[in-house]
């Protein structure tokens, strides 16, 4: 109503404002208590739902506001690289609500579907509070912390902020850092998708139909109509489900299903030659398309099992706590809850990989500086959200299920003792049901989580049609999830080996300059079939491995991605310091410590533990030297031995040259000298 | 009031139209020539690409960045 003055009750307003907060912060905490002390009972996903909800809206509120305003001190008077830089093409002032989706689209990926998923393994209640904890002060503040760094730097990557601010060394160990979760990352990433279509003509069909899709809609893109990117998505997103309806004529089909039915030997060399070939093509021809078909469908099923998740609220079958929390003997991941809980677990938690994000394309988009609160703190909680919806559907799942479709017979022979005696059994008459429902062979020693988190998604799913009138379809659930995550798998297969050619170009463009040219074809070739050959033979180690693989590669893969975020934690940590809020240090220097404690100690447990279901070193004593195998077997455990080594070693590294730079500047040996670029006043204040 | 659309000029419906359309655009990454002649207009200058010199170079640009775990 204009010209007549608001009343303004100070103390009232403040008086609500600690009513509401205060009870949203009661209903989270009554949340964690019925899942904390739930013993037997049934539990339903709306307690896991509300205690992370609330929990986020608490940590969003206050901890990142008071890393945006007191720590950074953010301010839109000031440009942003994206005012200052504009070029219309990556520096571009964009909408804030618009670049969290973009954000969140860059940054969600496989982890938080998979991590959970076989954490479950522990029960449902480590998971979730690591999830859920984890992210409001760990991977949140790692991802503000970064993009507030860079955002002041130009949009800097983390390499270039890590050499500036820490030293040389620092910057050159980021990069090796990067290269080598990208080698680990990129094969336990395949080897999930190797497990997932093991056997299973209907998802080989559906995931071989996306190649040709992903040209017609490149050539679409490129040359038909350039630019058109929503056209051809659609056009492609239609194929797409011809091929996934399609599939299921080819699995009732005998001479088809057997054309497209293969062992997990044969599906590693398909994966590793289509790498190699998406690395060589021209980007616009496979990488590009996949990324838009892929990214189209990430975010529409996420937006759909969320809504789903809402309108059923399934109750948990997996108990809060299993046996395997403490013994350390899962038949998923061996290890005990610590530090292995948060290793499984780093995406949706922590996860060092968003910093090349965070340092990447979205600092050069946002148009006000205070809007990094949203996209980096805010796009995070996000992503911890889809992995409690991960957890919510691999916890829906019968354990006796969960277990017999997540271990190899070694290891279910192994473990059959304990899950006997908490009653995680299944007959074979039941996993032959299921796997029929599904439209599958056989869901029995189905590892890498897919298959599992695809079959909780499958009943969600399948029990929301159900309500609504429809047929059930069940089985087109299970292949429509298949197909969703070995979708965007393979995108991140392909562009991660790409990026990792470039990364190698570089390298060694230093020493050959002709090299480092990255449209030469010979140094395509041959830093492409390098990348390909570094996380193929991982890839080739894990579908042989007894164990299953996973076993030995997801530990890696967590510490790997873990060390990147000590890295990144690093960076930010030098730079309070340097920026002379030495006394908000404890905001990045926490995750940091617990990061180094759990790295290490997963690291240390993993090389050197004596219980050959865990330790590297032990498993290669244990081969048994008549296996006509058994040479390759120890080579391949030794050499995850000095992988795992290595990593270890480049935390120690990274963290004395980081810890010597903080001491240095703060006992004034080194003046402060930060790298930001000076203000200038942005057009948008006031605005 | 009317908006362009690369060199298509749209009404006030279609601005809405585009306008969603541009949102969609740059949540998913998609190349936005619009945006881009907007720019060289703001800069004061002729733009240096045409629109499928831009798209090439923005599908280049979009490959070296790398996709989350």
């Amino acid at each position: 109503m204009p010209g007549k003055p608001r009343r303004s009750f100070p103390l009232v307003r403040r008086a609500g404002s600690i009513l509401l907060w205060g009870a949203i912060a009661a209903l989270g905490a009554l949340g964690f208590a019925t899942l904390a002390l739930s013993r037997g009972e049934s539990v339903n996903a709306a307690w896991l739902l509300i205690a992370a909800v609330c929990t986020y809206v608490v940590g969003y509120r206050f901890y990142s506001k008071f890393i945006a305003e007191r720590v950074f001190a953010l301010d839109d008077r000031r440009a942003t690289p994206a005012e200052r830089l504009s070029n219309g093409r990556d520096y571009v002032p964009t909408n804030k609500w618009v670049l969290y989706g973009h954000h969140f689209a860059a940054i969600a990926g496989p982890g938080p579907l998979v991590g959970p998923v076989l954490a479950a393994q522990f029960g449902f209640l480590p998971g979730t509070l690591w999830l859920v904890i984890g992210v409001v002060v760990g991977g949140a503040v790692q991802d503000l912390t970064i993009l507030c760094c860079s955002l002041r730097r130009d949009g800097k990557s983390l390499g270039q902020m890590a050499k500036e601010e820490i030293n040389a060394t620092a910057g050159v160990t980021a990069m090796l850092a990067v290269l080598f979760i990208m080698i680990i990352l990129l094969a336990v990433v395949a080897l999930i998708v190797v497990n997932a279509l093991k056997a299973s003509p209907w998802g080989l069909f559906t995931i071989a139909c996306t190649i040709p899709i992903a040209v017609l809609m490149g050539w679409w893109m490129r040359t038909w109509r350039p630019g058109k990117v929503g056209e051809a998505s659609l056009a492609g997103a239609a194929l797409l489900l011809l091929a996934l309806l399609g599939g299921g004529y080819v699995a009732g089909h005998p001479a088809l299903a057997a054309a497209f039915t293969h062992s997990g030997p044969a599906l590693a060399a398909m994966i590793i030659g289509y790498g190699f070939v998406a690395s060589v093509l021209p980007v616009w021809m496979l990488l590009t398309p996949r990324d838009y078909l892929s990214t189209f469908l990430k975010i529409s099923t996420v937006l759909i099992l969320a809504v789903a998740i809402l309108l059923l609220l399934p109750p948990l079958k997996m108990p809060a706590l299993t046996p395997f929390a403490t013994r350390g003997e899962g038949p998923v991941l061996a290890g005990k809850l610590f530090p292995f809980a948060f290793i499984t677990i780093a995406c949706g938690a922590i996860s060092g990989f968003h910093s090349l994000i965070a340092s990447g394309t979205t600092p050069k988009m946002l148009a006000k500086e205070r809007d990094a609160r949203l996209i980096g703190y805010g796009g995070m909680l996000m992503e911890s959200f889809v992995g409690v919806m991960a957890m919510i559907a691999a916890c829906t799942l019968d354990p006796g299920v969960y277990f017999a479709m997540n271990t190899t017979p070694a290891a279910l022979a192994q473990a059959s003792h304990v899950l006997g005696t908490a009653g995680f059994v299944v007959t074979p008459d039941a996993m032959r049901q299921l796997a029929q429902a599904m439209g599958e062979q056989t869901l029995i020693a189905r590892t890498g989580g897919a298959p599992s988190l695809a079959v909780g998604m499958a009943h969600i799913f399948a029990g929301v049609t159900s309500v609504l009138g429809g047929k059930t379809l069940t089985a087109l659930w299970y292949h429509f999830a298949i197909m969703f995550e070995a979708l965007f798998i393979l995108t991140t297969i392909d562009a991660g080996t790409r990026v990792g050619r470039f990364m190698l170009q570089e390298i060694l463009g230093h020493v050959w300059p002709r090299f480092g040219a990255t449209s030469w074809y010979p140094s395509v070739i041959v830093a492409s079939g390098a990348i390909v050959a570094g996380w193929g033979y991982f890839l080739y180690q894990g579908v042989v491995d007894p164990l299953g693989g996973i076993n030995s590669l997801w530990p890696l893969f967590g510490i790997a991605n873990q060390l990147l975020a000590a890295v990144a934690l690093c960076v930010a940590t030098t730079i309070l310091i340097k920026m002379g809020k030495a006394r908000f240090a404890w905001v990045t220097v926490t995750p940091l410590a617990w990061l180094v404690a759990v790295t290490m100690t997963a690291g240390w447990q993993l090389v050197f533990s004596p219980n050959a279901t865990l330790g590297l070193l032990a498993r290669a004593a244990a081969v048994d030297p008549a296996d006509p195998s058994a040479a390759q077997r120890i080579f391949n455990y030794r050499l995850d031995v000095v992988v795992a080594l290595l990593f270890m070693t480049v935390v120690v590294m990274l963290l004395a040259v980081s810890i010597r730079e903080w001491w240095l500047v703060l006992s004034k040996r080194k003046p402060a000298v930060v790298h930001e670029t000076p203000f200038v006043e942005s057009a948008y204040a006031g605005n | 009031m009317q908006e362009t659309e690369g060199r298509r000029p749209v009404g006030r419906s279609g601005g809405r139209l585009a306008r969603l359309g541009r949102i969609l655009r740059r949540i998913v990454g998609a190349p936005d020539y619009a945006a881009y002649l907007e720019h060289c207009h703001a800069a004061g200058h002729e733009p240096r690409l045409m629109e499928q010199e831009y798209v090439r170079e923005f599908f280049e640009h979009k490959g070296k960045a790398p996709r989350c775990c």
